[in-house]
């Protein structure tokens, strides 16, 4: 703040970050406790202090191209330790959420995603897609026959008409997020040449790209998640959380290659290796999302707001409904295990469009930021 | 006075607690005619005046304000002063108030005429209270050299041992009176100002700040103690791990203060004290480097201000904004500590020889209940005044957290509020 700056408050944005779990940021005295507090801060422009201002000010330029606001993994140590109780750790919380939201196009979607009142319109949309393309196109069946005795699937709801569906939709999240990463990358790049936290002059794709290597092993291990105290407990069941869907994405794709490439038709032996990998990823993920739960219940000094609830219960409810239709499959529950796999679409496709509007989105976000972090030099230095 | 206004009001005043507060409550009552009970825990008056070295800010030794008080007192015969008293039970009302004080023993009588004998003669050694347990004290002993009244005490702790026995052996003025028993005395009094004072915060409670880890962390006010001429390095200013001078001291400001987890108030002083501070070490030790780390500085006033100006003209004082929210061993005894410079955004760490947490006040009510039913407290255990309803009021920094002068002035204005409670009726 040593430059000669003008303010100009966004009123709307302060209000809007208040209104998001932000409530309590007005308290904030600089003292920045906060930023020593905080174990993963580098020396040089440590984090949350001069967010907090940024935040005070209403700063909004300042705070979503803020790349620091994603080096921030929530673990609440700063919020412990604030002798106001003014809540960095939920207020970062709240300043990405709005960066996610400022990030996707379009812009409708992530203001509708991130309101519980538009969540029934949300919840049926999926529906209504999957029942009009598989009427018109004949891929839902509403009375399955019975293959070899046995319920399949995809007799009811054609592999057909998730790859329809789904293909397309993966595209667009990565259309997506290509779009807002490049706005994103370059912003980050300017805000940290302008406050001084990297020497680097532009971004060279290699040495980036050799950052994002160097940092992937330590997302792998939640290194910097585990370097919390506060809500240390809360990294392994991130952790569960992280490799579950790794896993199951792993079995996605096996299943999806193996369909198209060897036509090979589900559903597998649960001895078959990758059953067993999506049969202990469910379970994972539900533990995980689970304790994920409980830890923010319990947690009642930090605040927990819409868009947190909104992707706990969507991965716990993707857990369940899938180990359901398998369970139910295996009871040989025919009714039962359409209807709980077709719910189980439904919030896969929640999951999968809304990527880059909702939550979730610190997937990506927080990736390149880590690894622009990496590659700017900043923690080496202590200039 | 009270006579003149009738029956059944009494026209003393009551005041608990024998510091700069009560003290000069007491004077201005006394002197303009009322009869005044000062009832002081501690064997001595003066409170935590008589513990400083000095203060600001004209930097003059406690002396300078406390002895014209004590010689005002005994030329004042409508004072009585009570030490090693407590107040254990009020009742009644504005005008009328029934209070049982308990006077405990002191063990020595008015014979007493400060040769040291007694303390020379007992083997028995106790940790200092005065000086915040950094030395030790006989069993029998004097407050301070200034103690007013000027006489030994003998500790409870020695009493029934062979100690004591040593001590009352070798007074040779027979001034030792082992068999002294607690007492209880009932006064009758018109209104009660409660001088109660403060205590320094606990410093052990703020855990992110090392003390009681580090040996070289100390509180402000352990400092004051080390710097008083008559403190436990007799005014030296020493590191506490190897009693040798710091080469460098770094202040702590709101160490506990202006923090909901602890005190959430700001205590007034701690920046005006710490500045001072930072003057007693640059006297003594010209090469000594000072870290002033701080949230915001708080000196109120022109005179304050200048002082400021002052130290911060000293180019050996070094002002960092930011709080220190971490300690860390800095090797051989030294201490780092580490804050973020707000200014230039930059994490500091700072290895000093020395720490010193400016430590806040806390009432004392806090820690120890009065025992008057009918008094308001603030969240923090400040006591209310309710002017209005008269009767008992509380002065200095019972009611809020004040320095010298404030207190005085507010204990002046409280003189006049007990009188009224009194005139009134």
């Amino acid at each position: 703040m040593a430059d000669k700056y003008l303010v100009q408050p966004d009123i709307e944005f302060i209000n809007e970050l208040r209104a998001t779990g932000g409530e309590s940021l007005k308290s904030c005295f600089q003292c920045a406790t906060c930023s020593v507090a905080c174990p993963i801060a580098p020396d040089r422009k440590p984090f949350p202090r001069k967010e907090m201002i940024a935040a005070s000010w209403g700063l909004k330029d300042k705070l979503l191209s803020n790349p620091d606001i994603w080096l921030c993994h929530n673990c609440g140590d700063c919020t412990a330790q604030c002798p106001r109780g003014a809540k960095p750790g939920d207020v970062l919380a709240a300043i990405r959420m709005k960066a996610i939201k400022e990030y996707a196009r379009p812009k409708f979607v992530a203001d509708a995603i991130n309101k519980g009142k538009h969540l029934p319109l949300l919840l049926i949309l999926p529906a209504v897609i999957f029942i009009v393309i598989g009427l018109l196109t004949g891929f839902l069946d509403f009375t399955p026959e019975r293959v070899h005795g046995e319920i399949v699937q995809a007799e009811f709801f054609s592999q057909w008409l998730v790859d329809i569906v789904f293909v397309p939709l993966s595209i667009w999240v990565v259309v997506i997020f290509a779009m807002g990463l490049k706005r994103f990358m370059d912003d980050i790049h300017k805000n940290a040449v302008a406050e001084g936290k990297t020497d680097k002059q532009t971004i060279d794709t290699k040495g980036f790209l050799a950052a994002l290597v160097r940092v992937i092993p330590a997302i792998l291990k939640h290194s910097r998640f585990s370097e919390c105290s506060e809500n240390n407990d809360r990294a392994t069941p991130h952790m569960m959380v992280l490799f579950s869907f790794i896993a199951l994405f792993i079995v996605t794709a096996v299943f999806f290659i193996t369909l198209y490439v060897f036509g090979i038709h589900g559903p597998y032996s649960q001895l078959h290796p990758v059953k067993i990998l999506a049969n202990v990823g469910g379970i994972v993920l539900i533990i995980g999302a689970a304790l994920l739960m409980k830890q923010r219940m319990d947690k009642t000094d930090e605040v927990s707001t819409y868009k947190d609830w909104y992707l706990l219960w969507l991965v716990l409810g993707l857990g369940v409904t899938g180990m359901l239709t398998e369970l139910l499959r295996l009871a040989d529950a025919a009714f039962l295990t359409y209807l709980i796999y077709f719910i189980h679409l439904m919030l896969a496709f929640h999951l999968v469009a809304f990527l880059p509007f909702s939550k979730l989105a610190h997937l990506v976000y927080r990736t390149v930021a880590m690894a622009y972090n990496e590659y700017s030099g900043r923690e080496s230095s202590n200039a | 006075m009270s006579k003149e206004q009738g029956a059944p009001f009494s026209g003393s005043i009551m005041v608990v607690g024998g510091g700069i507060s009560g003290l000069t409550t007491a004077l201005e009552a006394a002197e303009v005619g009322y009869e005044v009970f000062i009832v002081e825990k501690n064997p001595y008056l003066g409170g935590r005046v008589a513990q400083l070295k000095q203060y600001f800010p004209k930097l003059c030794p406690p002396t300078c304000g406390l002895e014209i008080n004590f010689r005002r007192i005994k030329d004042n015969p409508r004072i009585k002063f009570f030490t090693l008293a407590e107040v254990e039970k009020v009742e009644g009302s504005a005008g009328n108030y029934n209070v049982s004080v308990k006077l405990n023993p002191r063990y020595v009588n008015e014979n007493c005429t400060c040769c040291g004998a007694c303390a020379d003669a007992c083997q028995t050694e106790i940790p200092n209270e005065f000086n915040f347990d950094m030395d030790k004290r006989k069993g029998a002993f004097l407050p301070h050299e200034m103690a007013f009244p000027a006489r030994y005490v003998i500790s409870p702790q020695i009493i029934g041992t062979e100690d004591a026995k040593r001590c009352k052996e070798a007074c040779p003025y027979d001034a030792v009176d082992l068999e002294m028993q607690p007492k209880t005395m009932d006064l009758n009094v018109g209104a009660i100002v409660w001088a109660t004072g403060w205590e320094p915060y606990d410093a052990a409670k703020i855990d992110n700040l090392g003390f009681g880890q580090y040996p070289n962390i100390i509180t402000n006010m352990m400092l004051e103690r080390q710097a008083a001429p008559n403190g436990p390095t007799n005014g030296q200013i020493l590191k506490p791990s190897d009693s040798k001078p710091p080469e460098s001291v770094a202040f702590v400001q709101c160490a506990g203060s202006r923090d909901q987890n602890h005190l959430p108030y700001c205590s007034y002083i701690c920046c005006m004290a710490s500045l001072k501070h930072a003057t007693y070490i640059r006297e003594q030790y010209p090469d000594t480097k000072v870290y002033i780390f701080y949230i915001d500085l708080r000196t109120p006033g022109y005179r304050y201000e200048k002082f400021y100006d002052t130290v911060k003209a000293d180019e050996n004082v070094e002002f960092v904004k930011g709080k220190v929210a971490a300690v860390e061993d800095g090797g051989t005894g030294r201490v780092t500590v580490i804050a973020e410079d707000a200014i230039s955004g930059k994490k500091i760490r700072q290895t000093v020889d020395m720490v010193v947490l400016a430590t806040g006040m806390q009432p004392t009510a806090v820690n120890a209940k009065l025992p008057a039913a009918d008094l308001k407290y603030t969240e923090e255990g400040f006591i209310i005044n309710e002017l209005d309803k008269g009767g008992m009021f509380a002065t200095g920094c019972a009611n809020k957290p004040a320095d010298v002068m404030m207190s005085n002035q507010n204990a002046t204005g409280i003189a006049l509020k007990a009188i009224q409670t009194m005139v009134k009726r």
